[in-house]
C-alpha cells in the first residue's frame, strides 16, 4: 500500500501499469496499453480537455484562481461547474477566454478544486454583480443563488439551469482581471503606459515602439502584479464579444468518442476494493437481519459494512447525513464488483420495511385527490371568483395527475474513495461538490481542508448526481476500510430504488367560467404536490398565469409521504406547465376557438408591458414580457405552418411557457420563454408518432455558445417525449416498482422526430437558463395534438396508460 | 479459472469465474473502462462491444462464451480516434454526457458494416441503444456522414 503522498505523486504510467495488474488480468506478449495510445492521440491534436479532467495544482504561473498561463502560452482555465453533458467545459472557458483575449486554440479546461473553494475566500472583486440587473446588457444579469457562495470559485453546484445566469459575470471578471494584470506587468516591463498597450490572441503589442510580448513571457510577472483597483474592472457587453456568442464544439467530445474519458465509474486505484450496496427498498426502512456468514467464503469476498438508517428518515422528516441514510442497508466488499454484487445478491437479508411499507401510488393518489376538495391554502386571490362563477355561460372543470418519475441517468451512482487518518480522496462525478466535501468531512470527522474531490466526467445528472447518498455511501464505506481505496457502485436497481429522490406525484383541478364568447371570466385552481420533505410547493406557472382572467384563485395543497421528493430536470414546471397548457387548450376547445389564437388573445388582453407592474393587483396577468411571449407564439405558429392541412391522423399541438413565471411571486425572476408546436400522428390503433417539432427559444441579449444550447434543446425533446409517453414510477408496498430500463423505458432513435426546427428569439434581457426550459411544454403540446386527432383529452401522464385508438 | 480472451487484437489471460459477464472482465480485470455499465440486463446498450463484428451487449455475454472470438471495444476501434464513425461523431459534436457513446459508436460500426449506406429506417431499426441526453438527432446525422467517410 502506498502512502498518500506517493499516491498523489504517482505518475500516469505507473498508475496505469499498476492498475492493469491489480485487476487480475495478465497481458500475454508485447502490447501497448490502450490508454497510452489514447493519451498520445489526445495530446496530438484536439485534446483541449484531458481524459482525467480533475484539478491539478499549478506548475506554471497562476494569474488568479481561475487560470494559469504556461511559457508556451497555454492557458488552463478552471471550470467551476460540473459538465453534465451541458458543455460547460467549453462554454465557461469561452467566457474567461473572451475577456482574457487569449488565443482560443491554446486554451485547456480542467475542473476547479472544491477543496480550494472550501479554504480560500472569494476575492472581493468577484462579489458584486456589475450593472443594473437583468435588463442591462453591460451588466452581470440577475444571479439569484450566490448569497452563500463565498468560496473562491463561488457557485460550484449545478442546478436550476444556472451556470450562465449565476456565473457569467464573475467568470468574465476573472478573465478581465488576468488580462489587466498581464497588461500592467507588460507596461512595467516595457516602461510604457498601460493605455498604449493592446492585448490580442495572447500577444501584447506596443504599437509606438513596435514591441510585442507573449502572455507566456509575462505570465510569471503578472502573477506577482496586483491591480491597484480591481473593483474597477468592467465586463464586455454582447456587442463587444468575439468568442462568446459563437458556436463552439464541446471540447470534451474527442475524449468521449475514444473511451478515454474517465467517469468516476472508471477509476481504478492500486489495492482498490469494490463495494456493492443494498438498502431497504422502502425509504425509512431498515435492515432487520442479514447473514454474512452465508457468503463470506464466496470468491473474493472481503467484508461487510452496515449502512445505518437516519432516525429522521424513519419519521419521514428527512435526514442529517451524520446519523445515517434514507434507508438502512448493507454493503458487501470484495476484490471485484461482480464478486461483491453476486455475493450480496446471495446474502440472506430481512428488511424492516418501516412506516412507509404499506403505501402505494394508488392509495396516495386517492387520498390526495380527496384533499383537492378542501380549500387548502389560498395563495392567490384576485377579484371575486365565487361571484364571477355565478355569471358563467359555460363551466369547464378538469382534473390532471402527474406521476412520480426519476432521472434515469446512464451512469449508476458511484464514487471511489480513499480515507486515511488525515485525508480523504474522492473520485466522483458530482453536481454538488461543495456539499459532498462537507458531508465527507462530517462522516469521517476530518477537516474540510483535508477532503479532496477529484471531479470526473459524469454519465448524466438531470438534478441528482452526487447530490445525495451516492458519495456519502462511498465515504461511509471507505471510512470503515481506512487505508484502502474502495469503489462503491450501485447496481442500476439500487440507483433507481432508493438511490436518490423522485420528482413528486402531482394533482391539479381547474374550474373555469367562460363568458358567452368563450373567454374566461374566472378560474379557481387547486394544485397538490406530494412534497416528501425539503421540496418547495412550487407554484410557478400557476401563481401568475400568462392568460388574462379578471378573477383568479389558486389553492395550494401539500400532501406528505415517506418518499423523498427532489429536483428532476424541469422541476415544478413539469407539473404546472402541463396543467396550465392543457387546461387552456380545453378552454379554447370549449370556446370553439383555435388554440393558438385563443392563447394569443388572452396573452394580449394583459395590460401592456410596464416595468413597474411585475404583477398587478387587479386580475392576474399583466407582465413585463407580454410582447415577447406574443412574438414567440407568433413565430412558432409561422414556423410550424400552423393551420395548414395535414394528413388524416396528424395534428399539431401548441404550448408556451417560461418555466419561471410566478416562482416566488414578486421576485422578478426572468424566465426563458419557450414556445413549441409538435406535429404528431396517432394511428387508428393508437400508436403515437412524433414527426416534427418546432421550437422558439428565447436567447435574451445573447447566448454564450448557441451550439450547446441547440444540442441541449434537441436532447430535451427526447427527454420530454419520453416523459409524455412512458415514464411513471408506481409505488407498491412503499417502494418503486420500475427500477430498471425494462419497466421504465427511455425513448430510442426510432422515436426521435425526423424534423426538428429550433429558432432563437432575441429579447432585451438576460434569460434565466437553457438546461431544461424546453421540456415543460412538450407533454401538453403532444397531448393537445393527440386530442385533436382522437378527441381524447388525456389528463394523466403518461400516454402509455391510455387507449388512443380512434376512428 | 484462467482463460484467454482476444480483445482489440491482443490476447489477455484472465482469471475469473467463466460465467462472469464479459462487461466486468473487460472493465475490472483487463482495465478497458471505455465499455460502460448501464443496466446489467441488456436493455440500455451502454456496454455494447463487437464480437466478431456483431454488436453485443456485453453485460449479457458470459466471458467463457467469448473465448476464441474477436472482441472489439471502443479502445480498439482506432489508435487515435480517427475511425470514420469517431470522426463523424466529432464533426457533429454528438455526445453530451457521453456515457452511452462507446456503445452507440460500436452499434453504428456494426450497422455500417452490414449496411454501408443505411437509410433512416435502417438506422431506426438497428440503433436501439438508449441515450438519456437524447442525442439521437446528431447520432443519425453522424451515421450518414460516416457512411460517406467510409467511401
Amino acid at each position: 500500500m502506498k502512502t498518500k503522498a506517493e499516491m498523489n505523486d504517482m505518475n500516469r504510467r505507473e498508475f496505469l501499469s499498476t492498475s492493469a495488474a491489480v485487476g487480475g488480468a495478465m497481458v500475454l506478449g508485447f502490447w501497448v496499453p490502450p490508454e497510452s495510445a489514447q493519451a498520445q492521440a489526445g495530446a496530438a491534436a484536439d485534446q483541449a480537455v484531458r481524459p482525467e479532467p480533475w484539478y491539478r495544482d499549478a506548475v506554471v504561473p497562476e494569474i488568479n484562481a481561475w487560470l494559469t498561463i504556461g511559457p508556451d502560452d497555454t492557458v488552463t482555465i478552471r471550470i467551476s461547474q460540473v459538465d453534465l453533458g451541458t458543455g460547460v467545459m467549453t462554454t465557461n472557458a469561452m467566457i474567461v477566454a473572451e475577456e482574457l483575449q487569449c488565443d482560443w486554440s491554446k486554451v485547456r479546461s480542467e475542473y476547479a478544486s472544491a477543496n480550494r473553494d472550501a479554504i480560500e475566500k472569494a476575492p472581493e472583486w468577484t462579489l458584486k454583480v456589475p450593472g443594473k440587473g437583468a435588463h442591462d446588457p453591460a451588466g452581470g444579469g440577475l444571479p439569484t443563488e450566490l448569497a452563500n457562495e463565498k468560496g473562491v470559485y463561488r457557485r460550484m453546484g449545478v442546478g436550476s439551469s444556472g451556470n450562465i445566469r449565476e456565473g457569467r459575470y464573475y467568470m468574465q471578471l476573472a478573465g478581465a482581471e488576468a488580462r489587466e494584470r498581464l497588461l500592467l506587468a507588460a507596461a512595467n516591463e516595457l516602461n510604457v503606459p498601460v493605455s498604449e498597450l493592446v492585448a490580442k490572441d495572447s500577444v501584447i503589442t506596443h504599437a509606438k515602439s513596435n514591441r510585442k510580448m507573449t502572455y507566456g513571457a509575462i505570465a510569471a510577472k503578472a502573477a506577482q502584479t496586483p491591480l491597484p483597483d480591481p473593483l474597477k474592472i468592467k465586463i464586455k457587453p454582447p456587442d463587444q464579444w468575439k468568442l462568446m456568442g459563437t458556436e463552439q464544439k464541446n471540447r470534451d467530445v474527442p475524449v468521449k468518442v475514444t473511451g478515454a474519458a474517465k467517469y468516476a465509474i472508471d477509476i481504478r486505484l492500486p489495492g482498490m476494493l469494490y463495494a456493492a450496496v443494498k438498502c431497504c427498498p422502502v425509504w425509512g426502512g431498515d435492515v432487520k437481519s442479514y447473514n454474512f456468514d452465508a457468503i463470506k467464503n464466496r470468491p473474493g469476498v472481503h467484508s461487510v459494512v452496515r449502512l445505518p438508517l437516519d432516525p429522521k428518515a424513519k419519521e419521514a422528516l428527512g435526514r442529517t447525513t451524520k446519523d445515517g441514510f434514507y434507508s438502512g442497508g448493507v454493503a458487501v466488499i470484495a476484490d471485484s464488483w461482480w464478486h461483491a454484487k453476486t455475493a450480496l445478491d446471495a446474502m440472506p437479508i430481512e428488511w424492516d420495511r418501516g412506516p412507509g411499507g404499506g403505501v402505494s401510488s394508488a392509495t396516495l393518489l386517492q387520498s390526495h385527490l380527496a384533499t383537492l376538495h378542501d380549500a387548502g391554502k389560498v395563495i392567490v386571490n384576485e377579484g371575486d371568483v365565487d361571484a364571477a362563477m355565478g355569471h358563467a355561460a359555460k363551466l369547464v372543470e378538469a382534473t390532471y395527475t402527474v406521476p412520480y418519475v426519476r432521472r434515469a441517468r446512464m451512469e449508476p451512482g458511484n464514487a471511489t474513495v480513499l480515507v486515511t487518518d488525515n485525508r480523504v480522496d474522492m473520485w466522483v462525478g458530482d453536481q454538488q461538490p461543495q456539499r459532498s466535501l462537507e458531508k465527507a468531512a462530517m462522516l469521517t470527522g476530518l477537516a474540510k481542508a483535508n477532503v479532496h474531490l477529484h471531479l470526473c466526467y459524469l454519465g448524466g445528472g438531470y438534478g441528482s448526481s452526487g447530490n445525495g447518498p451516492q458519495a456519502e455511501h462511498a465515504v461511509f464505506i471507505a471510512n470503515a476500510m481506512r487505508g484502502r481505496p474502495v469503489k462503491t457502485l450501485w447496481s442500476r436497481e439500487e440507483d433507481w430504488g432508493i438511490g436518490s429522490t423522485y420528482s413528486p406525484l402531482g394533482l391539479f383541478t381547474g374550474k373555469a367560467a367562460l363568458d358567452a364568447e368563450g373567454w374566461p371570466i374566472a378560474m379557481d385552481m387547486h394544485y397538490c404536490t406530494t412534497v416528501g420533505v425539503a421540496w418547495p410547493a412550487d407554484s410557478r406557472g400557476l401563481a401568475m398565469p400568462p392568460y388574462w382572467v379578471p378573477n383568479y384563485r389558486l389553492h395550494q395543497h401539500i400532501a406528505r409521504s415517506h418518499i423523498p421528493a427532489g429536483r428532476v430536470r424541469s422541476t415544478g414546471a413539469r407539473h404546472n406547465t402541463f396543467y396550465m397548457e392543457s387546461f387552456i387548450d380545453e378552454l379554447a376547445h370549449a370556446a370553439g376557438k383555435d388554440p393558438y389564437e385563443y392563447r394569443r388573445e388572452l396573452i394580449s388582453r394583459n395590460p401592456p408591458e410596464n416595468q413597474e407592474n411585475r404583477f398587478i393587483g387587479t386580475g392576474v396577468g399583466g407582465f413585463r414580457y407580454r410582447d415577447d411571449w406574443l412574438r414567440a407564439l407568433d413565430m412558432v405558429a409561422k414556423m410550424s405552418d400552423w393551420g395548414k392541412p395535414l394528413p388524416e391522423g396528424w395534428a399539431r399541438g401548441i404550448a408556451i411557457d417560461d418555466r419561471r413565471r410566478g416562482v416566488g411571486r414578486g421576485t422578478g425572476r426572468q424566465g426563458t420563454i419557450c414556445a413549441e408546436v409538435h406535429t404528431v400522428e396517432v394511428t387508428k390503433r393508437g400508436q403515437v408518432i412524433l414527426h416534427r417539432v418546432d421550437v422558439v427559444f428565447e436567447q435574451g441579449f445573447s447566448l454564450v455558445n448557441p451550439l450547446t444550447v441547440r444540442k441541449n434543446i434537441e436532447g430535451q425533446i427526447a427527454w420530454g417525449f419520453t416523459d409524455a409517453l412512458y415514464q411513471e414510477i408506481t409505488i407498491e408496498n412503499g417502494q418503486g416498482v420500475e427500477v430498471n430500463f425494462d419497466k421504465y423505458p427511455v425513448s430510442r432513435m426510432r422515436e426521435y422526430p425526423k424534423e426538428v426546427n429550433i429558432a432563437f428569439l432575441k429579447t432585451n434581457k438576460w434569460i434565466e437558463g437553457v438546461g431544461e426550459e424546453a421540456i415543460p411544454t412538450i407533454t401538453p403540446a403532444i397531448y393537445n395534438a393527440v386530442f385533436k386527432v382522437t378527441g381524447k383529452r388525456i389528463r394523466s401522464v403518461p400516454l402509455k396508460s391510455h387507449d388512443l385508438s380512434w376512428g | 479459472m484462467a482463460f484467454n480472451l482476444l480483445v482489440n487484437n491482443l490476447q489477455y489471460s484472465v482469471d475469473v469465474e467463466p460465467e462472469t459477464p464479459l462487461l466486468w472482465v473487460l472493465r475490472d480485470s483487463i482495465g478497458l473502462t471505455g465499455t460502460k455499465y448501464g443496466c446489467g440486463i441488456g436493455q440500455c446498450g451502454a456496454c455494447t462491444v463487437l464480437i466478431d463484428g456483431v454488436a453485443v451487449r456485453s453485460c449479457q455475454r458470459q466471458a467463457e462464451r467469448a473465448i476464441g472470438a474477436r472482441i472489439t471495444t471502443i479502445e480498439g476501434l482506432s489508435a487515435d480516434g480517427t475511425h470514420p464513425v469517431q470522426l463523424a461523431w466529432k464533426e457533429f459534436d454528438v455526445p453530451q454526457c457521453g456515457s452511452c457513446h462507446s456503445g452507440q459508436i460500436l452499434a453504428a460500426v456494426a450497422l455500417l458494416s452490414k449496411r454501408p449506406k443505411p437509410t433512416d429506417a435502417e438506422i431506426d431499426a438497428q440503433m436501439t441503444n438508449a441515450c438519456r441526453c437524447g442525442t439521437y438527432h446528431r447520432i443519425r446525422q453522424a451515421i450518414h456522414r460516416a457512411a460517406t467517410l467510409r467511401g
